[in-house]
């Protein structure tokens, strides 16, 4: 039959395309993806500098080795230079130490620069002279071991693991992990509730249309799944513009904070998975999207009709 | 979850004792007890505001009554749940008074409409109601949304849409109401001959001439009750109580 190849195009049962609520929708997504994904950055970015941290830090130590208090600054600094080569060869005789060396006079100035301004000698200052010492990888360090060892050979030496003021920062990284991840949760728990009053905004509009299609026979899963699927492809489309604008943004803080001085901070990148993360949120939004839209569905007109 | 399935009774509709009434007001219905056995074809009597469409509305399950049991189908709907009652509407056809067409779809999807929640397969569909729109005469209406159609040219449409999925129980509230004189014989036909099928129709209708042209019982609402009266019989004679 000639007729029966007429070309009909289907409609959707709901025109939910077009209704008021759909921009809205988009829009709410979108600004959520785009402080979602910054604010994901930066835990990530916090994440992966804690990692360093610990990394570099516990693969290192330092010993200090106190000047000598003799009065004349030759004695003073020969005798100091004597503690430390004894603190030194304790040190490379450990088999758990893999490099040792003390700070050079220029390495020490260089330190106590901002304090004492330029053109110092550190020769004539009673100041503290300093071993770096990196660890063997994995090794099993006894702290009060070596302090004592260290004080038995030399009275003058003192270890610092880094302990004490890495707790400090970790304890501040952790809590600003925190209120991050607070914000993180509270955009989660606002997206859902956009979506969820705009689907009950949307039910009511639709109101008639779907008494018809309960009429007809329809399940209420019928009609969540059509307000499902509407809102996981709004949701995603909102997110791919809230990426869109996150990406740069991202950049952005991360070029800034490149700029300030310390080295802290640059260590704080992201890794390749952290932005597969980040890229795969407008996904993620639209698995909520759709869950909230579904069950909203499923729970109102349960009262409504 | 469907209710208790009545198996002794033949019956498509039961009702005992059923009475509705709209939030505190007055018994619209009172006291209904109606069987309607399988194939059966019944007129729907009774003044304007007698009671007919909310009678209709309880066979059609989009209310429950406010006393009483309703079962269809042999369940009994007080203890349907919504998935349940939804399943049972499947398989009934209504033509309403005022058509309740969507707008935005056109004749074609308004028809298609009972078949896609069942999930039917679309070329299926597509040969069906392109089968029925020829037959009731607007297969070249079948891109038209209900706004640019006639008063008529709607009805046929919700008519279609009625019986496109050979619906075991078909409940028409004014179904020749709008359409012309020349088609209303042919539509009737279409009820008929799904009667003839094994489908149980109710007809509400003001129309005598259609009574008397079609010799089937009526069920006639008067001062809240429902009354049986044999076909070609006058109200007035009496009838019985079903």
């Amino acid at each position: 039959m000639s007729k029966n190849t007429v070309f009909i195009a289907r409609h959707e049962e709901l025109p939910l395309k077009g209704d008021s609520t759909s921009l809205f929708l988009q829009i709410m997504v979108a600004i959520a993806v785009f402080l979602f994904a910054v604010t994901l950055s930066g835990v990530l970015s916090i994440n992966s500098m804690l990692y360093n941290w610990n990394e570099s830090i516990l693969g290192s130590l330092t010993v200090q080795i106190m000047p000598s208090t003799n009065i004349d600054p030759d004695k003073a600094l020969a005798e100091t230079l004597e503690h430390q080569n004894k603190a030194l060869e304790l040190l490379k005789s450990l088999n758990y130490v893999e490099k040792a060396a003390p700070l050079t006079d220029k390495q020490l100035e260089k330190l106590i620069q901002p304090w004492l301004g330029d053109g110092i000698e550190i020769k004539d200052l009673p100041v503290p002279r300093i071993i770096d010492v990196k660890l063997k990888p994995h090794a099993d360090v006894d702290f009060m071991d070596l302090a004592y060892s260290l004080s038995k050979a030399t009275p003058m030496a003192s270890v610092d693991n880094h302990k004490l003021w890495l707790n400090k920062l970790i304890q501040f990284a952790d809590g600003i992990k925190i209120l991050a991840l607070s914000i993180l949760a509270l955009v989660i728990m606002i997206t859902s509730g956009a979506i969820f009053y705009t689907t009950q905004t949307s039910l009511g509009l639709h109101r008639y249309t779907i008494e018809i299609l309960h009429l007809m026979g329809a399940k209420d899963t019928y009609v969540a799944q059509q307000y499902a699927k509407r809102s996981a492809i709004l949701a995603f489309q909102g997110g791919i513009i809230g990426l869109l604008l996150a990406v740069p943004t991202i950049f952005g803080i991360a070029s800034l904070a490149q700029q300030i001085e310390g080295g802290i901070i640059s260590e704080a990148s992201l890794s390749s998975l952290d932005w597969l993360v980040i890229i795969g949120l407008p996904v993620f939004a639209g698995i909520i999207a759709m869950l909230t839209a579904y069950y909203t569905v499923k729970q109102t007109l349960q009262k409504m009709m | 979850m469907l209710g208790p399935v009545n198996n002794k009774s033949n019956a498509i509709i039961e009702m005992q004792n059923v009475g509705i009434r709209y939030g505190q007001g007055p018994e619209i219905l009172s006291d209904i007890k109606l069987s309607l056995k399988k194939g059966s074809f019944h007129f729907l009597t009774g003044k304007s505001g007698a009671g007919k469409t909310s009678l209709l509305s309880m066979m059609y399950l989009a209310q429950k009554p406010s006393r009483g049991t309703v079962s269809v189908f042999g369940h009994n709907v007080n203890f349907a749940n919504r998935d349940a009652l939804a399943m049972l509407r499947r398989r009934i056809g209504v033509v309403f008074q005022d058509f309740r067409l969507i707008d935005h779809l056109s004749a074609f999807d308004n028809v298609a409409l009972p078949l896609r929640v069942c999930g039917m397969d679309e070329r299926e569909i597509r040969k069906r109601v392109m089968e029925l729109l020829q037959w009731v005469e607007l297969d070249r209406s079948i891109q038209a949304t209900p706004a640019t159609l006639s008063g008529g040219e709607k009805q046929r449409v919700a008519i279609a849409r009625a019986v496109i999925n050979r619906p075991d129980l078909l409940l028409a509230d004014e179904p020749t109401g709008n359409v012309d004189n020349d088609i209303a014989p042919k539509l009737m036909k279409l009820f008929v001959e799904l009667n003839r099928l094994g489908t149980t129709v109710v007809i509400a209708t003001h129309s005598e001439k259609l009574i008397s042209d079609f010799a089937y019982p009526r069920l006639h609402l008067q001062n809240r009750n429902l009354k049986i009266f044999a076909p070609n019989t006058p109200v007035n004679m009496g009838g019985f109580h079903v």
